[in-house]
């Protein structure tokens, strides 16, 4: 039945599934991981790195992205789609500054990505977007915002979030290790999500991108050393939890 | 006699037929020349041909007549390929008996000496220190009609009975049926098929009914039904059809059966190619990212 109804993205199939979109939700998970956590006080993304061939500039390959200085935002799925859509966004952070004088609220821009990502679900000759986003950022009242779009064009609120390959692991991890004391302070969000990473991603910290923003700080993104002291950490506390469960058992 | 919109009249079909009808259909039926030309150039294109890579020269009689075995190992799929190269092959020195040359609107078998994990291949082994162990590696599309040709270069036409057939293949878990909710389910999962003569027990639960296996896997499987060959085919569902580190290991539990136990070595070692294995794969594609 459904090669009936799933070459135009306009057509509904009799039971009411658009498949362009549904196939299009696929493309996405042959992206690699990306984990999203909202703390208190900082917002983390995470990314595993896509490798990259011995002559490929490793800058060009780049999972996150500063939408403006408030608002980042990681993707997974097809490569060219991401670097249209942010385009799209980083214009209309400027825009909306330029127009209100204020800069967007994370949740406006997510709706402005989510909004697009929709259109091109309802138009004759066009394909969805292949990507999912997570988008993080403060608003001016110094809340901490994760959102998650897809792309059917929907949009929602997350305290933390996986997409792209194997995210339903990250998400099982997620929902037993996010607690209140796992996002205390801000390196334990950090930790969270270099431990939720560590679930998929094989080869440790030189395959992981890490990003934060802090209120009122803009985008860091952690260097190489910076990663592996962390996972080092995150290792050795692991070690030592272990160690105590089996003393414990003993 | 039926008129158009158009004004136009055309013949309206009838189902009682009569005799000018059926001559006028022969006619049309009939080949020319040309369509027979053109019929057996695609027949021949479409050939399958096993062939020794490094001389070029055809084999002359089916491939596990001139290799007898007690274990054959087939691995359809680039996932399945992936886990034999790096936890089967690196155990001993395999030595290359033979390679499957086709060609059809998929897919065209590469007969190149080094062959990247992206390249369509069909390549069968021996080991070394114990030539009755063949394993055949295909990561190429077998078309429906080269299927039976396949079977018979490999298998010949009357196969022994006391070979030991094992499959690994992958498939997409879309098209899995079940009637538990498709949330519910963990991919990759493992299911087995077997023919009636294969005694041992499987590693993983058997396939259910209504789910069937498609393309080579299900031709192979039926041959060994048909010869009463032993064998059992391990199926991969999954949700990464592409290579996928997740996906490889999820056949790992084939290394506890009786035909591959012995051909395991170095578990570790098998991990790092396999990684290795990924990476190059990976690389090769900058679409999704």
């Amino acid at each position: 039945m459904a090669s009936q109804y799933d070459r135009a993205i306009t057509v509904f199939s009799p039971d009411g599934h658009l498949f362009q979109v549904e196939y299009a939700q696929e493309a996405v998970k042959k992206g690699s991981t990306v984990v999203g956590i909202r703390g208190t006080d900082i917002v983390v993304l995470g990314v595993e790195k896509k490798s990259v061939a011995k002559l490929q500039d490793e800058r060009t390959v780049r999972k996150i992205c500063a939408l403006d200085d408030h608002v980042c935002m990681a993707f997974a799925g097809l490569t060219a789609d991401a670097r249209v859509v942010i385009s799209r966004a980083c214009v209309e952070c400027q825009s909306h500054k330029l127009t209100v004088e204020d800069p967007v609220t994370v949740e406006y821009i997510t709706r402005f990505i989510a909004t697009l990502k929709q259109k091109y679900t309802q138009s004759n000759g066009r394909r969805p977007f292949g990507i999912s986003a997570l988008i993080v950022g403060f608003d001016d009242d110094g809340i901490p915002r994760l959102y998650q779009t897809d792309p059917s064009g929907t949009y929602h609120a997350w305290k933390a979030n996986a997409i792209g390959r194997s995210a339903k692991t990250v998400q099982e991890f997620l929902e037993k290790n996010y607690t209140e004391d796992a996002i205390a302070n801000d390196s334990e969000a950090i930790k969270l999500a270099i431990r939720a990473l560590l679930e998929v991603v094989q080869s440790g910290g030189k395959n992981i991108e890490l990003a934060i923003i802090r209120r009122n700080q803009p985008l860091k993104m952690f260097s190489a050393k910076e990663i592996e002291l962390q996972v080092n950490e995150t290792g050795k506390e692991k070690e030592e939890a272990e160690k105590k469960k089996s003393k414990k058992t003993a | 006699m039926a008129a158009t919109f158009f004004g136009e009249v055309v013949r309206a079909p009838c189902r009682a037929g009569t005799e000018d009808e059926e001559e006028e259909e022969e006619e049309g039926r009939r080949e020319t020349p040309e369509d027979g030309e053109v019929r057996q150039q695609l027949a021949r294109k479409r050939e399958v041909r096993l062939l020794r890579r490094q001389t070029k020269t055809t084999l002359e009689v089916s491939l596990l007549e001139k290799y007898p075995c007690s274990k054959f190992i087939i691995a359809i799929g680039n996932n399945a390929v992936a886990f034999l190269s790096s936890f089967i092959m690196n155990s001993g020195v395999w030595e290359e008996v033979g390679c499957a040359k086709l060609w059809n609107e998929w897919c065209r078998t590469v007969d190149t000496t080094h062959l990247s994990p992206t390249e369509a291949f069909c390549v069968f082994y021996h080991l070394k220190s114990n030539p009755l162990v063949v394993l055949c590696q295909c990561s190429c599309y077998v078309a429906e009609d080269q299927q039976y040709q396949w079977l018979e270069k490999v298998f010949g036409s009357c196969p022994r009975k006391n070979v030991q057939v094992t499959i690994l293949t992958c498939r997409h878990v879309t098209d899995y049926k079940t009637s538990e909710s498709t949330s519910s389910l963990h991919t990759p999962f493992l299911k087995a098929l077997k023919t009636q003569n294969f005694r041992e027990p499987p590693c993983c639960s058997l396939l259910e009914q209504p789910n069937i296996v498609h393309d080579l896997p299900a031709a192979v499987l039926s041959y060994c039904q048909v010869w009463k060959i032993s064998a059992i085919l391990y199926l991969c569902y999954t949700d990464v059809m592409k290579l996928d580190l997740i996906t490889v290991e999820a056949f790992k539990p084939v290394l506890s059966s009786r035909s591959l136990k012995s051909l395991v070595k170095n578990i570790p070692q098998s991990t790092e190619i396999l990684k290795k294995l990924m990476t190059t794969n990976e690389i090769q594609s900058n679409i999704y990212t």
